[in-house]
C-alpha cells in the first residue's frame, strides 16, 4: 500500500484515529506530522539520498550486553531515533515514538517488509537510561521476535555517547548537576534517521515534517531498491 | 497489531492528546531561515555580517564580522569579534544549519564554501571547514549563493557554471559534514532557462522555489560597463522553477522575466505562498497553487519606478505574511509592502536609509530592521556613494528610528553583506511551529 491515489486502507484509517489526537500535540507541526499536505510520491518512483555512512559506536542492549551500534543498523532497513525515557515533550521524543507505532502498524503486516525493517530507539541519557529502564520503557513494543523488530539502547557513559552523536550530526544539551549528572530535559532538534540495510543514512526528518506516510514509502521505496539489487 | 501494543499505543495517544490539547497558537520566527532551522523568536543577540574584503581596509581579507545586537548588552552596538578567512574570493551569502549551531558561507568568485562553528560560542566564532573542491564535486558547477538547510544537509544554489561561466547552473547537496551528497541541473526545457539564484523550502507542501540571477561574466564584470554592453544584459535569468522537495524533480517552470532573486515562503499557519521580486523589472511575483492544486506564479505589483532600474535586491516577510520590506540598491531605500491583501499589494512606506542598500532582516517580532549596504564587489558605487554600513532601525509600525550606525570603513572591516542573527544560548530556540508553548507543566526540548 502507498499513500498516493490508494484507497484508504488499515493504516491510514489509523492514521485519522490517531491524527485527531496528534492534531492538537502542537501547534502546526503535529497536524502536519498526522497527515501531509500533500500526496506523497509512491514508493519506488524516486531515489533517497545517500546522505552519509551510519554512525557507529559501543551500546548496551536492553539486557546490559555490550554491542556495536552497527549492528543495529545493517542488514534491515532501520529507523533510528535518539530518545530519553523522561523526555515529556510532545513535539519530541514522544511524537517520534508514536510515529514509530504507526510505521511498523503499517509495516508488520506487508509481507515484502516482515523481518526487512528494524527500529532503533537510542537514549540520550546513560546515567537514567539503564537497560533495565529502558526494558520497562520498551515494555511489549521490545518483542524480539515481532515482525518488526525494535530495539531499545542504551550507552555505558556520555563518553561513549558522545561521538555517536556526533557522527549522526544529532545536537543535544543539558544541565547537569555539581555531580554532572543530567538535570531536567534534552535539548536537540528531533531528528529520525531512515538507514538502507548498508548502513548508509538514506534520509533525516525533523520534528515538523516527520510524516509517517512519507516515512512509511521512504522505507517501501529502500525496499523495492533492495529488491533490484538482488538482495 | 497484538492487543498489548494497541492497548499501550491508545494509551500513550490519550495521554499525548490530554497533556497537548493546552496547545498554544501558531508562532512564527525570523522569516527567511530554513523551516527546519531553530529559530529566535525573542531579542536576538548577535548579528553576524558576512563581509567582502577590501584592499587597503583594514588586513584588506574577507571576514564574518559579529556585532552585540542585545540592547541590554554592555557591548551592544560594537563589533566584539571579527574572524578573516584570508583573501578575497567575492563572498556573498551566508546560512545557518539545520540545529543553528553551523554557518555556511560561499565566495562567489573562489568557489570556497567555508562552515563556522558557531554553537559552541556564538560570539566567537570559529572557522572549522573550509571546503575547496565546490566545482570538481557539484560537476562543474561555479558561484555557491544560498545555503538553505535540509534535515542533515545543506541545499546550495550556485549562479554559475565552469564550462563557459554563464548562467546555466544547477543545485546541490552537501551533509552537514560538508561532504557532497547531489547535484541536480536547472531544467532548461519546458521554457527553463537554466538559471540559478535563491531557494526557498515548504516541507509542509514538498517543494521548494528557485529563482535565477545571472552567471560569472556578468556578476564579477564592473556595473557600469556591464550595462553598457547589450548582449551580456540579455544574459539574466527570466525564469523560476517550482520542485519536489523528495525527488529534486522540477514540478514547474514560470516565465518571471528579470532576474527573480530572493525567495521568500509566508509562515503565517496555513498559509502556502511564496514571493520574490525581479531586479532588473522591478516586479513583484507572488506563486500559490490554483484550485486544482497546480502551481502557478502571479505578479502582484511593481517596486519604485521601473524605468530608473531601482533594483530591487533583497526582501523580509513579515511573520504573519501581511507586510514585506524590499530595498532597493539604486536610490538607498528601503519599502514596506502591505501584503494584506493580495489583489492590491501596495508600497505603504518609504525610506533612504544610505546611498545604496542591499540587505534588509527584520527580527521575529518585526520591531527591528537591519540594513547592509554591499551588493557585489564590482557593483557597489564609487567614491562617496560607497557607503558600507550596517544600520539597526527600530519600526513601531509608521516610522523607522535609526538605533545603530557601524560604519564598515570607518571600522576598517569591508564591505558589509549578508546578516544571519544568533542568541548566546540556543537551547531555548525551536523550529518553526514546533513550539510546546502553552505546556508549561511539561519540560521542553526543542
Amino acid at each position: 500500500m502507498s499513500f498516493r491515489g490508494a484507497r484508504p486502507g488499515r493504516f491510514a484509517r489509523r492514521l485519522l484515529v490517531a491524527g485527531g489526537l496528534l492534531a492538537c500535540l502542537a501547534p502546526a507541526s503535529a497536524q502536519s506530522g498526522a497527515v501531509p499536505g500533500y500526496l506523497p510520491n509512491p514508493p519506488g518512483t524516486y531515489a533517497l539520498q545517500d546522505i552519509m555512512q551510519a554512525g557507529d559506536g559501543r551500546v548496551l542492549d536492553s539486557q546490559g550486553r555490550t554491542r556495536r551500534l552497527a549492528e543495529f543498523t545493517r542488514g534491515r532497513v532501520t529507523l533510528l531515533s535518539f530518545i530519553y525515557s523522561s523526555c515529556a515533550d510532545p513535539a519530541g521524543c514522544p511524537y517520534a515514538y508514536t510515529v514509530f507505532h504507526l510505521v511498523r502498524s503499517a509495516l508488520e503486516e506487508d509481507p515484502a517488509a516482515r523481518r526487512k525493517v528494524r527500529l532503533v530507539s537510542l537514549s540520550f541519557d546513560p546515567h537514567r537510561d539503564t537497560p533495565e529502564t529502558l526494558r520497562l520503557y520498551g515494555g511489549p513494543d521490545a518483542n524480539r521476535e515481532a515482525p518488526v523488530r525494535w530495539d531499545y539502547l542504551t550507552t555505558r557513559s556520555t563518553a561513549e555517547l558522545l561521538p555517536i552523536l556526533s557522527a549522526y550530526g544529532q545536537d543535544a544539551s543539558v544541565e547537569k548537576d555539581a555531580a554532572g549528572r543530567p538535570r531536567g530535559p534534552f535539548a536537540h532538534v528531533l531528528k529520525v534517521f531512515l538507514i538502507d540495510r548498508r548502513g548508509r543514512v538514506r534520509e533525516i526528518y525533523t520534528t515538523a515534517y516527520l510524516l509517517p506516510p512519507v516515512v512509511v514509502n521512504d522505507i517501501r521505496t529502500l525496499l523495492l531498491e533492495e529488491g533490484r539489487e538482488g538482495h | 497489531m497484538p492487543k498489548t501494543h494497541r492497548s499501550h499505543s491508545l494509551r500513550l495517544f490519550a495521554a499525548l492528546a490530554a497533556a497537548a490539547c493546552v496547545a498554544a497558537p501558531a508562532r512564527a520566527d525570523e522569516t527567511s531561515c530554513s523551516p527546519y532551522t531553530p529559530l529566535i523568536q525573542g531579542q536576538e543577540d548577535l548579528v553576524y555580517v558576512w563581509t567582502l574584503g577590501v584592499k587597503g581596509v583594514g588586513d584588506g581579507s574577507d571576514k564574518l564580522v559579529t556585532i552585540d545586537v542585545n540592547p541590554a548588552s554592555r557591548t551592544y552596538g560594537k563589533v566584539v569579534h571579527k574572524l578573516s578567512i584570508g583573501g578575497r574570493g567575492e563572498i556573498h551569502h551566508i546560512g545557518l544549519s539545520d540545529d543553528r549551531r553551523y554557518l555556511w558561507g560561499g565566495a562567489l568568485d573562489s568557489n570556497r564554501i567555508y562552515v563556522f562553528d558557531i554553537g559552541t560560542d556564538p560570539a566567537k566564532p570559529k572557522l572549522v571547514r573550509t571546503i575547496k573542491d565546490f566545482v570538481q564535486k557539484s560537476g562543474g558547477y561555479v558561484g555557491p549563493h544560498s545555503f538553505i538547510a535540509l534535515p542533515g544537509r545543506m541545499l546550495v544554489t550556485p549562479l554559475s557554471n565552469s564550462r563557459d561561466h554563464g548562467g546555466e547552473t544547477g543545485i546541490v547537496v552537501y551533509n552537514n559534514q560538508g561532504d557532497f551528497v547531489a547535484s541536480h541541473p536547472i531544467p532548461k526545457d519546458g521554457g527553463g532557462d537554466g538559471y540559478g539564484y535563491d531557494a526557498g523550502v515548504n516541507p509542509a507542501k514538498n517543494v521548494f522555489l528557485t529563482t535565477s540571477f545571472t552567471g560569472w561574466n556578468n556578476y564579477m564584470m564592473d556595473l557600469g560597463k556591464l550595462v553598457k554592453d547589450g548582449e551580456a544584459m540579455k544574459r539574466f535569468g527570466n525564469t523560476s522553477v517550482m520542485w519536489d522537495l523528495k525527488t529534486f524533480k522540477p514540478i514547474k517552470v514560470f516565465q518571471t522575466p528579470g532576474a527573480p532573486l530572493e525567495v521568500r515562503w509566508s509562515l503565517a499557519k496555513g498559509d502556502n505562498w511564496a514571493l520574490t521580486t525581479s531586479a532588473l523589472t522591478s516586479k513583484m511575483w507572488m506563486y500559490k497553487q490554483d484550485a486544482k492544486g497546480e502551481w502557478q506564479v502571479k505578479e502582484v505589483a511593481t517596486i519604485g519606478d521601473p524605468a530608473k532600474i531601482p533594483l530591487p535586491v533583497d526582501i523580509s516577510i513579515a511573520r504573519d505574511g501581511k507586510s514585506l520590506w524590499v530595498s532597493t540598491f539604486m536610490d538607498g531605500t528601503v519599502r514596506l509592502f502591505d501584503l494584506a491583501d493580495h489583489g492590491k499589494v501596495r508600497e505603504v512606506y518609504q525610506k533612504q536609509v544610505g546611498s545604496q542598500v542591499n540587505m534588509v532582516s527584520q527580527s521575529f517580532d518585526g520591531k527591528r530592521v537591519y540594513v547592509t549596504t554591499s551588493l557585489l564587489g564590482n557593483w557597489d558605487k564609487k567614491g562617496k556613494d560607497d557607503e558600507q554600513f550596517l544600520k539597526i532601525y527600530d519600526w513601531d509600525g509608521k516610522e523607522l528610528t535609526q538605533k545603530v550606525h557601524i560604519d564598515f570603513y570607518k571600522e576598517k572591516l569591508g564591505r558589509a553583506h549578508h546578516m544571519k542573527f544568533q542568541v548566546r544560548d540556543l537551547r531555548q530556540l525551536k523550529p518553526l511551529d514546533t513550539a510546546a508553548d502553552g505546556l508549561p507543566l511539561l519540560a521542553h526540548s526543542r
